[in-house]
């Protein structure tokens, strides 16, 4: 088990946006999370990287508890994420982008940074040969000096993906990673997501509303609606499950 | 001549002043309203040490020595700012800062060792246009060097988006921190540099109309790049020369045409001359 959240709950207020969540991921898995609009993912999402603090639980990290640290703290210790709304640093080339992410692989001190001695020439080196390896994968390689905010949408999304990875995480958080994109690019992102899993060696924990790709990559699902786990199994259980049907369809008339 | 060279030495003094606020303001996007405060702090601290404990050492010795006390002593005051008031977003940063400077100044009014109201006197003289123009290259080389590295990239990182950087694993405070202590410390040589060149101060010369100048320039020359910063402080350094040139009533509408200048600026280039960009030499860009 590389991450498990146990009874996670997040108050705002009176409002029970998550109430005693468990999910858990192992080694290599990947796994949806599904629900309808407001129903509390990406609240989960932000508990797990520390951008919320849970009001009750804890979640573990390769058995250790990260529960209440700092975001920057969780990202090395190998979680990383992508965002529902792109989060790129838009003022800032692609190539900046990724080598931002390497930020806490980087070893050199500031001193080294000011002065620019031969371990800051090493090291800069270094990132960026490793950058563009990361940039050529996603086919990014060729806009690497363009500004990030520049790229057409789709790129983007790969983009913020490629720059998740750079942190070299165990664990990827993917928040809708194909909101915004026509059925051609949504079917090259499943591939896509598949293949970096195997690649990289990463467990997946996406949150999606493409019912097509997430029957067509998860190997499990959470269903959450109103901060409440309804239901989880393999998509086929899910997709026949009376919980799920009535969470996004709505109850048969008597 | 001698006219020209205090012209240059103002513009040079500026040019620090601007480049270490353009490190917190453009790079790091922290709202600071408080640069005549690191100003007057540097100033006065290496004056004091110019006035009652020089030490029986060449000037130019005497002269490092300042800086680096206008230096400490300003980034200490950085630290004592910045700790607390870094977790203060936007205008709430910006009031935190101009009450700062106003509070610094308000002390120095009242400390009678280093003249209080009527001024600091008898500063000894170690600096001239040199010595100033040998800071402005160590300060401009810093921030470019430092903007190139992982830390400055850090630094830039919490101006494009705070919650993505702390996502992607940066201690985005940390960064904080050494951006806003870094440009006090630089504003504090800036400050030892005008005590040692113009042997004189008075508390209403770091006013906070003076922060509200330096803004100007990097705002003008364009948040977030040092060349334009460079360019911004220059232009205003000569701007009132030349509306003096033009006679004593266009001098006198000084705010008003830097105003106008402004509004000018926003509607045909809203970020600046230089916007983001640097003016760079091709030995000095990096390799593609």
């Amino acid at each position: 088990m590389i991450l498990e959240t146990r009874n996670i709950t997040m108050r705002f207020g009176g409002l029970v946006a998550v109430d005693k969540m468990n999910i858990q991921l192992g080694d290599s898995d990947l796994v949806g999370v599904i629900g309808p609009n407001g129903a509390g993912k990406t609240t989960i999402f932000n508990m797990i990287t520390g951008i919320y603090k849970p009001t009750e639980g804890d979640i573990f990290l390769n058995g250790q508890s990260v529960v209440g640290k700092h975001p920057a703290y969780i990202t090395q210790s190998g979680i990383a994420r992508t965002f529902q709304n792109i989060r790129l640093f838009k003022n800032l080339s692609v190539l900046d982008n990724i080598r931002l992410a390497a930020h806490s692989n980087t070893n050199y001190g500031l001193i080294a940074n000011i002065f620019k001695t031969k371990t800051y020439k090493l090291e800069e080196e270094r990132i960026k040969n490793e950058a563009f390896e990361l940039l050529k994968i996603f086919d990014l390689d060729k806009s690497a000096y363009q500004l990030s905010k520049n790229l057409p949408y789709g790129q983007q999304r790969r983009l913020e993906i490629a720059r998740a990875l750079a942190t070299k995480p165990k664990v990827l958080l993917l928040d809708e990673p194909a909101a915004g994109m026509n059925p051609n690019e949504t079917k090259e992102l499943s591939e896509l997501i598949k293949w970096v899993r195997k690649e990289f060696k990463v467990a997946i924990l996406l949150i999606e509303h493409d019912m097509k790709l997430v029957m067509n990559v998860c190997e499990r699902i959470y269903v959450v609606d109103y901060g409440v786990l309804i239901a989880q199994g393999a998509p086929s259980e899910i997709q026949n499950d009376p919980k799920v049907i009535e969470a996004y369809l709505g109850q048969e008339a008597p | 001549m001698e006219y020209i060279a205090h012209l240059a030495l103002s513009a040079g003094i500026f040019i620090i002043l601007s480049v270490s606020l353009n490190l917190i303001n453009g790079q790091c996007g922290q709202f600071s309203l408080g640069h005549a405060g690191f100003w007057a702090v540097g100033a006065y601290t290496s004056a004091y040490y110019g006035v009652y404990h020089p030490l029986p050492i060449p000037d130019f010795l005497n002269l490092f020595i300042g800086c680096g006390i206008g230096f400490i002593s300003a980034a200490v005051a950085g630290v004592i700012i910045g700790v607390p008031c870094l977790r203060l977003k936007g205008d709430y940063l910006a009031i935190a800062t101009l009450g700062f400077s106003e509070i610094i100044r308000i002390l120095i009014i009242n400390l009678d060792v280093v003249g209080g109201p009527r001024g600091f006197t008898n500063i000894p003289r170690w600096s001239n246009l040199g010595w100033v123009y040998l800071w402005v290259l160590i300060t401009v080389v810093i921030c470019a060097n430092l903007i190139r590295g992982t830390h400055g990239r850090a630094i830039i990182s919490v101006r494009e988006d705070e919650i993505a950087a702390e996502s992607m694993g940066i201690f985005t405070f940390k960064y904080k921190s050494l951006a806003f202590i870094l440009g006090a410390g630089l504003a504090g040589i800036a400050g030892a540099l005008f005590a040692f060149s113009q042997q004189f101060l008075h508390p209403n010369g770091f006013t906070f109309m003076w922060s509200v100048i330096i803004l100007l320039m990097v705002i003008l020359g364009g948040l977030g790049s040092i060349s334009g910063s460079i360019i911004g402080a220059i232009i205003l350094t000569l701007l009132p020369e030349v509306l003096r040139l033009m006679g004593e009533t266009i001098a006198n509408w000084r705010m008003v045409i830097y105003s106008l200048l402004l509004i000018l600026l926003m509607l045909l280039k809203p970020g600046g001359i230089m916007g983001k960009r640097e003016f760079n030499l091709p030995f000095l860009r990096e390799p593609r």
